[in-house]
């Protein structure tokens, strides 16, 4: 009678809470934060340089993202006369909403979920995964500028070529845990080996579409600087500008948290199974970001090594190379499924 | 590509923006354009016609050296050609020279090899960071224009400044070589050889650098005679052509050193070429430290004119102050002409004199001007990306051909 | 002639870069002046700021006829006791009478620094110094009167570490303190 809406309301705040902080809004600003500073100072290490050192010299300049976060916040908003002003305006929100809202369906502990524990929510992260590039088209046309549009004809044909090699190599993993869910999925890793170990193909095929998709280099065909001027946001300022910048960093933080899911154990030296917030939720949640974290670091460091590709290389690569071991690694996943009952 | 050079008339009539042209500016304010503007008209991702604008950085150097005394154009003529200053101003004085019939002695001319070679090694490296800077890396940029600071510091050790030296006078040179110049120099260029081949593990031989320079704006041998290229885009296609085996100046007789060329003549080449000749540079700069040989660094005609106090710096600082005929030089009247082999390609200088204390007709040419055609006749046909790699390739510097 | 290349070592080609710019990463190799905490002390013969001794000078204006921006002026000055100079009366371009000369005075917007100034002069009147990185807040700062252009130069930064460069095996350029 009266203790059924009071579970309600705790079970909505205990949502709140871990949509706003862990592993929500307040994790992913903090983590795209430190990723793009580690970004500039991995590549100035290489480059024998310092990398941003003064804003805060004592730790290395590490607010150093949120000084341009702030300026950009004071920065005077410019639009275009002649731009589409409705899709200039919200679809660069539009993009870093849809990138966040992907998180909801990707657990990092066996205790996670949201509104309801489901068994599908593999094929709804990556559903909601594939809307996002369709806002960085809008984005590339909606300003009246000949170099955006380019920018965002080769995004769509760059995102044209790489889906299907990412969908099958998710297939193939599919194929080999037997679930549609994360949390199976770790568990028959955590009782038998890592997923990168099991099928590597499928591994090299995820991490070239995560170089792809993010814009990391060798693959920064849309933002190209020395072509087009920046590609998509050539005409943004302000904040507009700071959320497009960023959104690559979400979705790169997304599909780190697949990877460190599907292929390198989940929350593996935790065997946990108690069902509770703190042993449930927090400590293999911070295993599991971690290990994400890893992942977008080596990917970072790709900045400092390679220039990069032409885009017809790039689509052809996508059709040829990427798609050939996609399909190799689901014949893989299939072969081991038979073989090894 | 095709046999004949690429006839520019037959696509006169597409100036107009339609449906199946675009025409786009990468312009002044562009970051991967330089000091110029390109019209590019592109038919979906292929070029069909490129026109290059130039003229945005054109300071009336010929207008004004016709107009100062004749040492007032060392500093003009310095400072247009940057990355190779010390070639401009060679040139200049070698010009001068024969007006004046003036020969420095052996050691300023192997004072003046030893400064052109260090500013060549600075100025390939300048070339090879702006081509890593265009492709999207930026590790090769930042590399390379940190490479230059030892060669830059070996300049600031002789001749007092860094990268504007005007160091050539006629006559000789201005300073001499202080103490521990020589085991500096041995340091740096142990460490550049070192660094070579870490630019080759993660730069020549990167399979992205590859694939996107190897059969890329390809420049065959006679129509890279016929269309007139200098510099190192011409020894990449096969020609075996360098002033300074052809028509020697300064030390190089007397210097052993190779010139490479290349068979292909893609921007490949012309990357490998460049790497190549910092490595001929590096033998050259050895051969010169030990082959010194002593005397006096400016010729007697000079140096009989100095007063008491000039004669006694130069005994103790070795530092050669201008006596006063220097201000007001009135070379005699006559033509003369002279070509200097700078890093990106020739020089060539015509200076016409009338005995006064102008320069009557003052005119010189520089190698970007001489390599304009790639823009028109080699681009066309390739794709919208591939025009940043032909630029980078053939080491374009705008400032210089528009004078 | 015109052979089609194809790319050669696909494979050790990517293994290599990748181990070379780990190498990179993790061994101490900057080459960076950490300016203005540390500042340069440069070689002795570096061509940087200079005034001019006010005994030595005889006024000829060789210094302002040979200088390429033309960055030099004559100010018009009386000799007094001891050698130094005093200004002339106020009003007047040329000095009057038997003791009357003429002093230099630089513009520092238009000097190149290119000290042909400084090597033409016939009593070598000019004390060169090694000062670079001066900074004026206000326009008339680069056009000094004659009594300012006669204080030497000061360095700014006095409390930054002094260090000089010198020819490093590892990383090119390296840093030792200044003796």
């Amino acid at each position: 009678m009266s203790f059924i809406p009071i579970s309600l309301i705790i079970w909505l705040i205990e949502d709140l809470l871990y949509l706003i902080i862990f592993p929500g809004l307040v994790t992913i600003l903090v983590l795209v934060i430190v990723i793009i500073w580690l970004e500039r100072k991995i590549a100035a290490k290489v480059q024998m340089r310092f990398g941003p050192l003064w804003v805060s010299k004592k730790i290395g300049g590490a607010l150093q993202s949120l000084a341009d976060l702030l300026r950009y916040s004071f920065q005077e908003v410019i639009i275009p006369e002649k731009a589409d002003r409705l899709a200039f305006i919200l679809a660069p929100g539009l993009m870093f909403a849809f990138a966040t809202i992907a998180l909801i369906f990707i657990p990092v502990g066996p205790y996670y979920s949201v509104l309801f524990p489901s068994y599908y929510t593999i094929l709804f992260s990556l559903a909601l995964i594939i809307i996002t590039p369709i806002f960085a088209i809008t984005v590339g046309w909606a300003s009246d500028n000949k170099f955006s549009f380019i920018g965002a004809l080769r995004e769509g044909f760059l995102l044209i070529s790489y889906e299907v090699p990412f969908l099958l190599s998710v297939v193939s993993m599919i194929i080999i845990f037997r679930t549609y869910d994360y949390i199976s999925a770790v568990q028959s890793q955590l009782n038998f080996l890592p997923g990168i170990i099991l099928n590597p193909l499928a591994a090299l095929v995820m991490l070239i579409v995560m170089i792809r998709t993010t814009g990391r280099f060798p693959f920064d065909i849309t933002e190209a600087d020395s072509e087009l001027v920046l590609g998509l946001f050539t005409e943004y300022s302000a904040l507009f500008f700071g959320v497009g910048m960023a959104t690559p960093y979400v979705e790169l933080y997304n599909f780190s948290l697949i990877f460190s899911l599907l292929f390198l154990g989940g929350w593996w030296p935790l065997n946990i199974n108690v069902m509770n917030p703190v042993y449930g939720l927090f400590l293999p949640g911070l295993v599991v970001v971690i290990k994400a974290f890893i992942v977008m670091a080596i990917l970072v460091f790709l900045r400092a090594v390679y220039p990069r590709y032409r885009l017809d290389q790039a689509v052809r690569s996508g059709w040829s190379y990427v798609l050939l071991l996609s399909i190799l690694s689901v014949i893989l996943s299939v072969v081991e499924v038979m073989f090894l009952r | 590509m095709s046999e004949k050079i690429f006839n520019i008339d037959d696509l006169q009539n597409i100036n107009v923006e339609g449906e199946k042209y675009i025409i786009l500016q990468i312009g002044p304010s562009h970051p991967g354009s330089g000091h110029m503007r390109i019209k590019v008209w592109l038919d979906g991702d292929i070029i069909v016609k490129v026109d290059p604008d130039i003229g945005f950085v054109h300071r009336t150097s010929e207008w004004l050296s016709e107009r100062r005394e004749w040492i007032k154009a060392i500093p003009i003529v310095e400072r247009i050609m940057l990355p190779d200053t010390v070639h401009a101003n060679l040139a200049y004085v070698l010009t001068v020279e024969k007006l004046l019939s003036i020969e420095p002695p052996p050691r300023a001319q192997y004072l003046r090899s030893l400064v052109a070679e260090i500013n060549r090694i600075t100025s390939h490296l300048y070339g090879i960071g702006i081509f890593g800077i265009f492709l999207g890396s930026s590790t090769v940029y930042m590399w390379a224009f940190g490479d230059r600071e030892p060669f830059i510091d070996l300049m600031e050790m002789l001749t007092g400044a860094r990268i504007t030296t005007s160091y050539i006078i006629p006559g000789g040179v201005r300073w001499d070589m202080p103490n521990g110049f020589k085991e500096r120099a041995e340091t740096v260029l142990q460490y550049m050889e070192r660094r070579l081949k870490d630019y080759e593990d993660i730069w020549v031989k990167n399979p992205v650098v590859q694939a996107r320079t190897i059969n890329v704006g390809v420049l065959k041998k006679e129509d890279a005679i016929s269309l007139g290229v200098v510099g190192p885009n011409l020894r990449a296609s096969g020609v075996y052509y360098d002033t300074r085996k052809h028509q020697p100046y300064a030390a190089y007789p007397n210097l052993d050193f190779e010139i490479p060329t290349m068979k292909n003549g893609d921007s490949y080449d012309r990357l490998l070429i460049r790497v190549e000749e910092i490595k001929q540079s590096i033998r050259m700069i050895r051969q010169i430290l030990k082959d010194l040989p002593e005397g006096k660094i400016v010729a007697d005609q000079i140096y009989n004119q100095l007063n008491p106090v000039m004669k006694k710096n130069y005994e103790e600082k070795k530092r050669v102050m201008f006596p006063a005929f220097m201000i007001h030089m009135r070379p005699p009247p006559g033509e003369a002409t002279a070509k200097v082999e700078a890093g990106r390609g020739e020089i060539f200088f015509y200076i016409k004199s009338t005995g006064d204390k102008y320069p009557y007709r003052f005119r010189w040419v520089t190698p970007s001007f001489r390599n304009l055609p790639f823009f028109t006749h080699v681009a066309v046909g390739h794709r919208l990306a591939d025009l940043p790699t032909i630029y980078g390739s053939i080491d374009y510097f705008p400032p210089e051909a528009d004078r | 002639m015109n052979e089609v290349r194809k790319p050669r070592d696909p494979v050790t080609g990517h293994v290599k870069a990748l181990a070379k710019g780990f190498k990179y990463l993790v061994e101490p190799n900057r080459m960076t002046l950490d300016y203005p905490a540390e500042t340069m002390k440069l070689p002795p013969n570096y061509r940087g700021f200079f005034t001019v001794d006010d005994k030595k000078c005889i006024g000829c204006s060789m210094c302002e006829m040979v200088c390429p921006p033309e960055a030099i002026t004559m100010v018009p000055r009386i000799i007094g006791e001891g050698g130094k100079t005093l200004p002339a009366p106020e009003g007047e371009k040329e000095a009057k009478g038997p003791k009357r000369t003429k002093r230099p005075v630089v513009n520092w917007g238009k000097c190149i620094f290119c000290y042909f100034c400084v090597d033409v002069c016939p009593v070598d009147a000019f004390i060169p110094t090694q000062v670079h990185d001066l900074a004026f807040e206000k326009d008339n700062e680069y056009r000094p009167s004659y009594e300012e252009y006669l204080k030497p130069p000061e360095e700014p930064y006095k409390n930054a570490k002094k260090v000089v460069s010198k020819a490093d095996l590892k990383r090119g350029v390296g840093y030792e303190p200044a003796p």
